[in-house]
């Protein structure tokens, strides 16, 4: 029988922990469940959840996010997106649009979706005009995008992918030299999607403890409990912590909708930089559906290289896992919900915006002050 | 018999035939009473020589009819509600209705019938009303507004300034019912569900309080739901509130739903429950007293109110005894991505 929160809370108490333990999360789902439940105030000190690079709206390159209101802006079309991409910033005058919220307030056609189905039925609905659709995600998100293509789409709907791996991010951080974590919780939807084998190089190659956590209090927990055994006994093993949702192999369908529709390529993800292998881009069968190759090209190399992340913000950073939100110059000074500066801060999925929600709201100097 | 016409059109507000055939065909049927006439400019009320109570509220949800209720019986509860958690029986409401031209006769006639319907069950009379057509494309199809008058009956003060510190919270009933009814009823997210809107009269739950000694405040939490009612407390009072995720009762079914969107039930409207501050030992008389009622089965105790800082004003003690800062509504809850 599976055991409730209390009772893995209760045994990850009894254990006997080293000094300091830090266990990074992928998913930014992961960091609002464990922020939500109140889970670093009832572990003990000597744990520190880590939140990692599991924000798609947050490692969306700013050149996509300009693209976007870019079109919305100068084409003659309907540019549909989920509806975090809307508040994003991207790093221009302050007299200019800044956000597709700012472009919609300015007129442009701007929608935000919540599915795929929606953005098809929008087309449908306006056969005489071209729908952009901005599909910015991890697998979770962009099989589903890959399932709309399969099936057959309405000639005026376009696709702008911004479709990135999980994975690899986490591998180009264990490569790096630099880990600045003891353990990890490996993302449940991913897991469901493309199968837990995908995290086995991080025990395989790097001896790092993980497991694949679902998003209640239960699932989190146990997996936290989970890495803790494997560090103490010395034995890191990818574990499943999320069985009755997660299975070996994952979804065959969903991974033949992503080969058949999508290849894999190298990607850039904001204030990181280019990661080999982490991208999604449509098959050129599906040229006439790609925005990328249909319309015109807004960006240019100039802005391209300063586009990342604005002055003084932190996110690509907090990303990493390299600090925490709070320890941000800007956070809760100049960076607030109501005016993000960086990504992190907009996206429900985002840590910036998820601790903020918690109830932090100054940096972390101050409050030590 | 009905109005002849499939469709509002600007003439049904010119002030001619066409409108005294709307005002008498749909809104005086369904509303006729004692004191509509409809006829007179303005109307004659006999109020008691008491304390007099007065609101007015508007109503714009999409969909115009959803799950449990419409935007015809919202108008009445709306408003009467905010007289009963006040402390006031309802007596009077006038009534604005803002119709869009093109829109379908059937349909307001079944928005007037519901808020007739809804009216006469509470015992409250509409006494006046307005009638107004706007050109295509200038209005959700109808937009209502209700002005109320109530007398107050409530036994003792009630005010945010009576609150005290050590003093308990209890919720009526489950919340977030109204938020996703409404949500669902939209199809915007491809989900379909069972969950009926929560929108009644709160007048029996407020009235069954006025024999419990020691009940200090009520609010319906409406827009903003739960946490907005508690962070409005807490400000008010200076005081924190700490309430208890395990005791809040939520439906399994907005809970699924919330899951799968990435919205919060303590931030989603009601339409038809109370909070109540109560005094510590007025707690367990003020439960029994709603749970007697068919409204108030799921009345429970969610929390209190503290002077001593822990999280914020608002924290909620989660199941596996982690405390959450519940922070102030932002911005419009969209859903996440993925």
């Amino acid at each position: 029988m599976a055991r409730s929160a209390a009772d893995w809370l209760e045994r990850i108490q009894t254990l006997d922990l080293p000094r300091k333990v830090r266990i990074m999360n992928v998913c930014g789902g992961h960091e609002r469940s464990i922020s939500q439940a109140g889970l670093r105030n009832a572990l003990p000190p000597n744990i520190e959840l880590i939140p990692g690079p599991g924000c798609p709206v947050c490692v969306c390159p700013e050149e996509d996010v300009y693209q976007a209101i870019q079109l919305a802006l100068h084409e003659d079309l309907t540019l549909a997106t989920f509806g975090d991409m809307l508040r994003v910033p991207v790093n221009v005058r302050k007299t200019e649009i800044r956000s597709l919220e700012q472009a919609k307030a300015a007129g442009a056609d701007v929608v935000p979706v919540a599915s795929p189905q929606e953005v098809v039925a929008l087309a449908r609905a306006t056969p005489e005009r071209r729908v952009v659709f901005f599909a910015a995600g991890f697998e979770t998100t962009t099989a589903p995008v890959a399932a709309m293509l399969a099936q057959g789409i309405p000639e005026n709907l376009l696709v702008l992918l911004s479709g990135r791996l999980t994975w690899p991010a986490v591998s180009m951080l264990l490569n790096s030299g630099d880990i600045g974590f003891d353990a990890l919780i490996a993302p449940g939807h991913v897991g469901t999607i493309m199968g837990p084998e995908e995290w086995e190089f991080v025990v395989d190659d790097h001896k790092v403890p993980a497991a694949v956590a679902g998003f209640e209090s239960d699932s989190l927990l146990a997996s936290i409990y989970s890495v803790l055994r494997q560090m103490q006994d010395g034995e890191p093993f990818l574990d499943n912590c999320y069985p009755s949702v997660v299975q070996p192999g994952g979804n065959p369908m969903a991974r033949k909708l992503l080969t058949d529709v999508m290849e894999v390529t190298d990607a850039n993800w904001r204030g990181i930089g280019t990661i080999p292998g982490s991208g999604f881009a449509l098959r050129p069968e599906f040229s006439r559906h790609d925005a990328r190759k249909i319309l015109p090209d807004y960006g240019d190399e100039a802005r391209r290289r300063m586009g990342e992340m604005p002055a003084g913000c932190d996110c690509a950073r907090v990303v990493l896992g390299r600090i925490y939100p709070d320890q941000c110059r800007i956070f809760g000074v100049a960076c607030t919900p109501r005016n993000p500066v960086g990504p992190c801060m907009v996206s429900d999925e985002g840590a910036c915006r998820i601790w903020w929600s918690s109830g932090r709201r100054t940096r972390a100097e101050q409050a030590a002050e | 018999m009905t109005l002849q016409d499939s469709h509002i059109s600007l003439a049904h507000g010119n002030g001619g035939r066409y409108m005294r055939e709307l005002i008498d065909e749909v809104f005086a049927r369904h509303l006729s009473n004692g004191t509509l006439d409809t006829s007179a400019d303005s109307v004659a009320l006999s109020l008691p020589n008491e304390q007099i109570m007065f609101t007015t509220d508007g109503f714009t949800v999409q969909p115009l009819e959803f799950p449990g209720g419409s935007i015809g019986s919202l108008a009445v509860h709306g408003t009467t509600n905010d007289l009963a958690v006040s402390g006031a029986d309802p007596l009077y409401l006038s009534l604005n209705a803002f119709i869009e031209e093109g829109f379908e006769v059937a349909q307001l006639e079944r928005i007037v019938a519901d808020l007739g319907q809804a009216a006469s069950e509470i015992g409250v009379s509409v006494a006046a009303g307005d009638t107004k057509v706007l050109p295509r494309g200038h209005g959700g199809g109808i937009y209502l507004a209700t002005t109320g008058i109530g007398v107050f009956r409530h036994p003792g003060k009630l005010a945010m300034s009576e609150v005290r510190e050590g003093d308990i919270l209890l919720v009526s009933g489950p919340i977030g019912d109204h938020g996703i009814s409404v949500m669902l009823a939209r199809e915007q997210f491809g989900l379909r569900g069972e969950i009926r809107s929560d929108a009644a009269s709160v007048l029996p739950l407020t009235k069954a309080l006025r024999s419990v000694p020691g009940v200090r405040f009520m609010r319906d939490p409406t827009r903003g739901g739960l946490v907005s009612v508690a962070h409005e407390i807490a400000r008010a009072t200076g005081l924190e509130i700490t309430l208890e995720e395990a005791a809040i009762p939520v439906r399994p079914a907005v809970h699924t739903v919330c899951d799968m969107l990435g919205y919060d039930p303590y931030y989603l409207a009601c339409e038809g429950r109370v909070v109540a501050v109560v005094a510590p030992d007025a707690a367990k008389s003020a439960l029994s007293a709603w749970k007697s009622l068919a409204g108030g089965a799921d009345a429970a105790i969610i929390g209190e109110l503290h002077a001593t800082r822990r999280l914020g004003p608002v924290s909620l003690k989660t199941e596996i005894g982690g405390l959450r800062f519940l922070e102030e509504l932002e911005d419009d809850p969209l859903p996440r991505i993925c």
